[in-house]
């Protein structure tokens, strides 16, 4: 599982994140290049810094003299400060636009998936990774993806300047240069591995912590909370145990990083010292001046800053490997087939929508429905009855057309609407006529009362001193299952749809209540509306024109009783 | 009480994880310790370098005069290696300590908060059971667990530097350590203070969004079919963007705040560095400095950079922690107010024996949130000895008499009474130890079977743990299990079946010896001749107790009938009928 997070297996999670990368090509190029710019200023300054001191030192110039120099290594630091935030700015705005894109390409394409497939997903999990694997994605395009060309070209940067200086510092310098690949592979290798081995242990500790407080009820009737918290601890501390072991070797990888940069400015600082002193008498030392030589030392720790800073930000890049992964699952799961936007009309007048020969396959699982024909007419009641997962579902979404016939076909009436209500309404967060106007965005006040009135919800309305505006929580806290239910049957009062189409209506209705709904749909058989309901329960069967029995996808029509 | 309690200013929100945090205070000083030892190493090491190339330069134009002069070599040679170590090796151990910090303040929080959310009663914990509660939750407990790291610490340590440097400085010229040290304390003011200020806002209103956003989502998610249908897909959507943009507007502040931060540490690095060249250089036209003491004071600058990079990020970020402490707060908050004082609590000695009554008058409640109350003015007694059944859809308040009945509620109006003394009477420990409840939803512990029973008799042995299985009729299936009692079950008991997890729930419940058995649907999710089996012996161990059965309804005579029923009651939103 989680070996797959950061693997690319077998999904291009690389590929992808580099096309989206290509798609913001001028802020991250326009972050780098300010990047370099940054690079070129810090160059800039610390060669003045080393000609002042060297002017005042050995060339005895008065301090006034100096101040042009001064004067540039001030410009130079605004210049410097200036695109540090140019960079930092345009990787944001990349990473920003990058995220936008990439949430609303995920909504496109659930909304293409429809609501066939959302329905046997975990909302819930869903939900959040539209919220944080996206989320995840910042620090990649923001930070690490700049810095990966910084860190190639501003080493080399600084290297020429070396080499310019002083050949053999150049090659101190170059010596570790073969090594950097290896740094990188060696940093990257322990960050991943921390990252994964981290990931997998704080899911567990985190999935020991939620279990026990899911289960908090049961230990507070039991009495048990005080050894539970005893309990908790203890993980948590057995976990610090463990992780402290793969620690020490995982934080090693950046210690070499951080060995090799300062035994570089020590190796250099005591090179130039004694060719100064005129110990070395090899190649380029006897040329050494306090000049070169200070500015060779101040460039040593700038030749391994990029890569450094890279280091930081690999963890970034794990944790968007990871997340690409699960995002590219959802972007390449398949829509049904033919989720058809112009079906044909049906062959007979009069008739809503018609099944001739359809079938609903599902990738992986096969044909789930069908062949069969079905044609409902206006002012039809049809109820639909058979065991859970003989294929109901399939057939009430197939007539809505949220999945399209794989085989066979569908025919729809021209412009017909179609109200939809099953086991789990929907409910938004806003207030009760928001909730209302999801169907019929023009309703009018009168209107609204009376949908409720008709789906039996004028007790509560009248209880609520807000009326029409009280405010329903998230997802609908505040209402019972039986008024959330009442309240999705309102919005197909208030809505005109002529097809009506309801999946399990009073599944999880109490008989009163069920007594309660079963009226207000006969009020809306009688205004004429054609309702398919699947359904188990007698007494939303007797009120049918017509019942059909499902059957492992195949219908049959049974005499009504 | 809980206003009191409270305090919603930044230190005061924050104040109790100080408090937390000041536990360990020696590890959180070594912490910092090792860093600043970290820092110092990377600013010797500049620093002495560049003061030995430039005494080596000047001594080697001497000696290409023709004067004599020498220089002693080795010992700031041997420094520069000592530097060039020591900062490499206190950084490593640093990294290694300071996580090892970071994961103990975590275990403490970790505790802390469990024992915050036991202390809980059933209204507060009703409305979080949402797993993206409990994500939230664990969010800001890894949040707060990082004020130590990414705030206190940095901020410590570049605090540290600062005064050090500039101490060491002026060792050599007074008016170099003063006025470089007064430049970088005010920078470090701004950095840590200033960019809080400016971020406070908009970083606390982060999770508010991201969480509203998440709501709209879950709503596009969950809702397609209707918004679909409705042809209300795309408005919806409208209002999904709206969020995000809402959203992504205080990212962009936050991280130009954050990036002015980071370019204002570029500046101010380099303007101390210049400062320190021209007062140290003036130092040596005046003769007060040598020259390699004058090259070393800018270069020592240099290496503050590193001091103080983590800070604006951190800083700018904070409103982010004090949301998340607000949040655990709250929850203590509501905890404490939660606590029945103990003064009400009779001795022991003097509680009824045997079979236990029970008796709600005229209790009315209302959830927080909810539109109308979950119960209102119910009136129901219970007889010592009596089996009711109480009868009602989901919803229609069973669980809250349940609740209020097992202490976990609290009613607004009415009074309760178990054994004929009011509930507030009764000593926590006794009334735990009295009343049992198979409650509908099954908790299960991620461990093993016999842990899993151990909850309800931590003293039990084997033989009296597979007495209970076989009760139930899983002794059998247990047996077939390699591991047997040390079976572990998975999260939520995932690796039972319905009916298994429902079994070993009551198995739980034989292993005690209550007066009073509340019942949530205790036959749900079994098959018939499991329920032939049980219902006998469910029926001969509830003989002598008081029984109240939650049932949705009652089929008379019905295999899934509880056994023994003496009386009915119906609840319909909230209302006895």
């Amino acid at each position: 599982m989680a070996n797959s997070k950061v693997d690319s297996g077998g999904r291009d999670v690389r590929r992808w994140l580099s096309r989206l990368a290509a798609s913001e090509r001028r802020c991250l190029r326009l972050a780098v290049a300010a990047g370099v710019i940054a690079t070129l200023a810090t160059l800039g300054q610390l060669g003045l810094l080393a000609w002042v001191v060297s002017a005042l030192l050995v060339e005895q110039a008065p301090l006034v003299s100096l101040m042009p120099a001064l004067a540039a290594m001030a410009a130079l630091l605004l210049v410097r400060a200036v695109a540090l935030l140019v960079q930092e700015r345009q990787g944001q705005t990349a990473s920003l636009r990058i995220r936008t894109r990439v949430r609303g390409q995920l909504l496109d394409h659930l909304a293409r998936l429809g609501p066939g497939w959302l329905a046997t997903q975990h909302s819930a999990s869903l939900a959040s990774q539209l919220v944080e694997q996206v989320e995840a994605l910042d620090g990649y395009f923001a930070r690490f993806r700049p810095q990966l060309l910084l860190a190639v070209i501003a080493p080399l940067l600084v290297l020429l300047v070396t080499l310019w200086l002083d050949w053999l510092a150049a090659i101190f310098l170059l010596l570790s240069a073969p090594l950097i690949p290896v740094f990188m592979a060696l940093v990257g290798m322990g960050a991943e591995r921390l990252n994964r081995d981290q990931f997998e242990a704080v899911a567990r500790l985190s999935g020991h912590f939620i279990d026990r407080v899911r289960a908090i009820t049961t230990l507070q009737l039991f009495g048990r909370t005080r050894s539970a918290t005893v309990e908790v601890h203890a993980a948590a501390d057995d976990y610090r145990r463990r992780s402290m072991r793969t620690l020490r070797i995982a934080f090693l990888s950046s210690a070499v990083l951080e060995f090799f940069a300062s035994v570089a400015i020590a190796v250099v600082a005591i090179y130039v010292g004694f060719g100064l002193l005129g110990y070395i008498t090899y190649g380029p030392s006897p040329a050494l001046t306090l000049f070169s030589g200070l500015l060779v030392l101040l460039l040593a720790p700038e030749f391994f800053q990029p890569l450094r800073t890279l280091s930081q930000h690999y963890h970034d890049r794990a944790a968007a490997l990871g997340a690409a992964d699960s995002l590219l699952a959802i972007l390449e799961t398949t829509p049904d087939p033919v989720r058809d936007d112009r079906p044909a009309r049906p062959r007979l007048p009069g008739v809503l929508v018609e099944l001739q020969d359809a079938c609903v396959t599902h990738p992986g699982r096969g044909r789930v429905l069908g062949p069969l024909d079905l044609a409902v007419a206006p002012g039809e009641v049809v109820a639909l009855t058979g065991a859970s997962g003989s294929g109901k579902s399939s057939l009430l979404q197939l007539l809505a057309g949220f999945v399209g016939p794989g085989e066979g076909g569908r025919r729809v009436a021209e412009g017909l609407g179609v109200a939809w209500m099953d086991q789990r309404p929907l409910l938004i967060q806003g207030s009760l006529a928001d909730n209302l106007r999801l169907a019929a965005p023009e309703a009018s006040l009168e209107h609204m009362q009376e949908a409720l009135h008709r789906a039996g919800l004028e007790a509560l309305l009248a209880r609520l001193p807000e009326g029409l505006d009280t405010h329903l929580g998230e997802r609908g806290a505040g209402l019972s299952g039986g008024q959330a239910q009442r309240l999705a049957l309102a919005r197909v009062f208030l809505s005109d749809a002529p097809l009506v189409l309801l999946d399990e209506p009073t599944a999880s209705l109490d008989e009163e209540t069920e007594a309660e709904v079963v009226v207000a749909l006969q009020a809306l058989a009688r205004e004429g509306r054609s309702l398919v309901i699947a359904t188990h329960h007698p007494a939303l069967i007797t009120m049918a024109h017509r019942r059909l029995v499902i059957d492992a996808g195949r219908i049959t029509e049974v005499d009504h009783v | 009480m809980s206003e009191s309690r409270t305090d919603t200013s930044l230190m005061g929100a924050l104040r109790p994880w100080f408090r937390l945090l000041g536990r360990r205070r020696g590890r959180l000083a070594g912490g910092v310790g090792l860093m600043a030892l970290t820092l110092a190493s990377a600013i010797g090491l500049l620093a002495l370098s560049g003061w030995f190339i430039t005494a080596t330069a000047l001594t080697g134009l001497l000696l290409a005069a023709g004067v004599a002069a020498t220089l002693d070599v080795y010992v700031p040679g041997g420094g520069i290696r000592f530097f060039a170590v020591t900062r490499t090796v206190a950084r490593y151990l640093e990294r290694l300590y300071n996580h090892d910090t970071v994961l103990r303040l975590l275990a403490d929080l970790r505790a802390r908060l469990f024992g915050v959310l036991a202390g809980l009663d059933g209204q507060a914990l009703s409305r979080r059971r949402a797993s993206d509660w409990l994500n939230r939750l664990t969010a800001d407990i890894d949040t707060l667990d990082s004020l130590y790291l990414r705030l206190l610490a940095p901020a410590g340590t570049g605090l540290l530097a600062i005064l050090g440097l500039s101490g060491f400085l002026a060792f050599f010229a007074p008016w170099v350590g003063l006025f470089t040290g007064v430049l970088l304390l005010a920078g470090w003011l701004w950095l840590t203070l200033g960019q809080a200020r400016l971020g406070l806002r908009a970083s606390r209103a982060q999770v508010v969004e991201m969480e509203a956003l998440r709501g709209r989502l879950m709503e596009q998610l969950q809702g397609q079919a209707e918004l679909e249908a409705y042809g209300s897909l795309s408005s919806h959507r409208r209002a999904l963007e709206h969020h995000e943009a809402r959203l992504y507007r205080g990212q962009r502040h936050l991280g130009t705040l954050v990036a002015l931060g980071n370019a204002l540490v570029s500046l101010l690095v380099g303007v101390a560095m210049l400062l320190a060249l021209w007062l140290a250089a003036q130092a040596w036209q005046a003769g007060d400095l040598s020259g390699p003491l004058m090259v070393m004071m800018p270069l020592a600058m240099l290496a503050m950079s590193e001091a103080l990079a983590a800070l604006p990020a951190a800083f700018t970020w904070l409103g982010a922690t004090w949301g998340a402490a607000e949040r655990l707060n709250e929850l203590e908050a509501r905890a404490e107010s939660a606590v029945v004082p103990p003064a009400a609590a009779r001795e022991a000695s003097t509680l009824p024996a045997g079979p236990l009554g029970a008796e709600l008058a005229g209790v009315t409640l209302h959830y927080p949130g909810a539109l109308v109350p979950a119960l209102e003015n119910v009136s129901l007694s219970l007889a010592p000895g009596e089996r009711l059944a109480l009868c009602g859809a989901s919803g229609a308040g069973k669980s809250s008499v349940a609740g209020l009945l097992l202490g976990q509620l609290r009613s607004d109006r009415g009074g309760v009474a178990l054994g004929g003394l009011d509930l507030e009477a009764w000593p926590e420990a006794a009334r735990q130890a009295r009343v049992a409840a198979l409650t509908q939803r099954i908790d299960l512990l991620d461990d093993s079977l016999a842990a899993n029973l151990r909850l309800a008799a931590p003293d039990a042995e084997e033989a009296r743990l597979w007495q209970a299985l076989a009760w139930v009729g899983l002794d059998g299936w247990t047996e077939t299990l390699s591991d047997g009692l040390a079976t572990r079950i998975g999260e939520g008991g995932s690796r039972l079946s319905g009916g298994q997890g429902r079994r070993l729930a009551l198995a739980r419940l034989h292993l005690r010896d209550p007066d009073l058995v509340i019942l949530d649907e205790p036959f749900a999710g079994l098959d018939a001749d499991t329920v032939a089996t049980l219902s006998a012996r469910l029926d001969a161990w509830l003989e002598g107790r008081t029984v109240l059965y939650l049932v949705h309804q009652i089929e008379e005579g019905g295999a899934f009938a509880p056994p023994g029923v003496d009386r009915q009651l119906t609840l319909v939103e909230g209302r006895l009928a």
